[in-house]
């Protein structure tokens, strides 16, 4: 689904993110772990060739597409569809004017597929939503409703890879705990990959197969996230875990 | 000494009421008020804070209800934290903290700055030229500038890291202030409040001191918000039902796994093993399997 090697961001002459090797297998969940300016978001971002002011090097494979020498006609073939992403704001993510459903007849039609009904319920229901929330606009459903409709896109585009940027930090603790299961359940039904970028490592042990802990641009430790989060190599996750409540 | 107290108070928007009839002392060594979104702590600290006035009941300061009570000594004795965003984006964190002094004293805003563990070089800053948790510990400084005894938290920490939350509440659990704290996240509460009440629907469902509360959750509300909350290398976080509340007799029983006939009564507030519980089945959860 996604592989990446030497991979370098860098602003001017100034290296905000380094990442030597990153590989996400189908169904499998990556966790990339870090404080605020680590370097997370914006491999993340790269991924996707989001980038755009920013000297990327390296080379990155998502689904099958090389990032940084893919057409733009390409990369629209995998942004949004194939490859979604999911972030931290659902609700600043979608049109405030555009009821939901026509926000998803949208993205359908972008992408070339077919925006029937049935399509569109089948995707809401696969994140349990009812189908009626297709009529509402943004600002009239829940933070965990839009975080959820925000993967129902990912579903009925038939994403193999889910890209996250602290999906459930805006949410409450039970609405997390529901989106959690909800990812872990795609996971397991459609063989999603599912890519995963947290301050909580809590959170991510109780999901992710593996884990790359970042510090300052640097991936300091990486490995299975039992092993790493139980029996950190490096001081700075050890400082990470102990700040874990 | 009791300096704040919610005494039978209902908060309304237009003609909806949001909290239901709440009665809560602050009392020292730190209240938490936990709910989830909508469930009306906010509003509650709005009503604490003065800014809200109850439909019905009243809000005592000391041994005056708030309405009638000096403002300008409640606002020196009580005192907002809210989430950094606060912040005016246009002024320097040094102005933002001497504007709240009586006198501004360039003195004073470095003391404050680094009782937050801020230098005071930073004062020339604005907010964006800030780390979050910068600006958060410039929001905590801006409101002891007025010495209060009392500071009104709401959400604190949600915005921030993992690091820099426990630095922060490191530094309020140090602070010599009476402490208010309203947060979705249990475990945050663990560490800064000797008593817990947990709203539910604008109703307290469950009140007690925190320890035995999270340990051992009476009402099968509590329960939830503490098994949702993720435990390094633990199970994953349960998901329970999603329902919006109940408009008639326990307004978790849309949610509540052990809900039966009964709770179509609301339930009445009751003494049970050392906290207070509105929940007929509130013995069932505490002999549940395994405490869940």
């Amino acid at each position: 689904m996604i592989e990446v090697r030497d991979l370098e961001v860098r602003y001017g002459t100034r290296t905000v993110a380094k990442v030597p090797e990153l590989d996400v297998a189908a169904g499998e969940c990556v966790a990339i772990v870090g404080e605020s300016g680590s370097g997370k978001s914006t491999t993340l971002m790269s991924l996707l060739g989001l980038l755009e002011n920013a000297q990327v090097t390296g080379q990155i494979t998502v689904c099958g597409v090389d990032v940084r020498n893919a057409s733009p006609r390409e990369l629209r073939a995998i942004r949004g569809a194939r490859a979604a992403l999911v972030m931290q704001s659902p609700q600043s993510a979608l049109s405030p004017t555009t009821r939901l459903g026509s926000l998803m007849r949208a993205a359908l039609k972008l992408h070339g597929r077919a925006a029937t009904r049935a399509v569109m319920a089948a995707a809401v229901e696969a994140v349990m939503l009812d189908p009626a929330i297709l009529r509402s606009y943004p600002h009239e459903v829940s933070g965990g409703q839009a975080q959820r409709f925000a993967i129902a896109l990912a579903v009925a585009l038939g994403a193999e890879v889910i890209l996250a940027d602290e999906p459930t930090s805006a949410l409450d603790v039970t609405v997390q705990a529901e989106v959690v299961a909800l990812l872990r359940r795609l996971r397991a039904e459609r063989g999603l990959g599912l890519l995963l970028v947290s301050h909580d490592l809590a959170l991510v042990s109780t999901i992710a197969d593996r884990v790359l802990v970042m510090k300052e641009g640097d991936v300091v430790e990486s490995g299975p996230a039992a092993r790493v989060l139980s029996a950190p190599g490096h001081a700075y996750t050890r400082e990470l875990l102990e700040a874990t409540p | 000494m009791t300096l704040l107290r919610a005494d039978n108070v209902v908060l309304s928007y237009g003609k909806r009421p949001v909290v239901h009839g709440v009665s809560l002392d602050v009392v020292p060594g730190g209240v938490g008020l936990i709910g989830e979104s909508g469930s009306g702590k906010t509003t509650l600290a709005r009503a604490f804070l003065g800014l809200l006035t109850p439909t019905s009941g009243s809000i005592w300061y000391g041994t005056h209800p708030l309405k009638n009570a000096d403002m300008k000594a409640f606002r020196r004795d009580v005192q907002p934290v809210f989430q950094a965003e606060s912040l005016d984006p246009r002024m320097r964190v040094g102005a933002s903290i001497a504007e709240a002094l009586k006198k501004p004293a360039q003195e004073r805003v470095a003391e404050l700055m680094k009782q937050v563990g801020l230098s005071p070089d930073l004062v020339i800053r604005r907010p964006h030229e800030l780390s979050g948790g910068q600006r958060q510990r410039v929001v905590i400084a801006r409101a002891l500038a007025v010495g209060p005894k009392l500071l009104i938290l709401d959400e604190p920490t949600s915005a921030l890291d993992v690091t820099v939350q426990a630095r922060i509440l490191d530094l309020l659990a140090g602070l010599d202030t009476e402490r208010l704290l309203i947060t979705h996240n249990l475990s945050v509460v663990g560490r800064l409040c000797r008593t817990s009440h947990v709203l539910f629907a604008g109703r307290v469902v469950e009140s007690g001191p925190t320890d035995t509360l999270l340990e051992r959750p009476s009402h099968p509300y509590t329960r939830a918000l503490r098994d949702a909350v993720p435990v390094l290398g633990g199970e994953p976080p349960a998901a329970g039902r999603s329902a919006p509340p109940a408009e008639t007799g326990c307004p978790f029983r849309s949610r509540c796994p052990l809900a039966v006939q009964e709770c179509e009564q609301p339930p009445p507030p009751r003494e049970v093993e050392g906290r207070t519980v509105a929940c007929h089945r509130a013995e069932e959860v505490l002999t549940g399997p395994a405490g869940r």
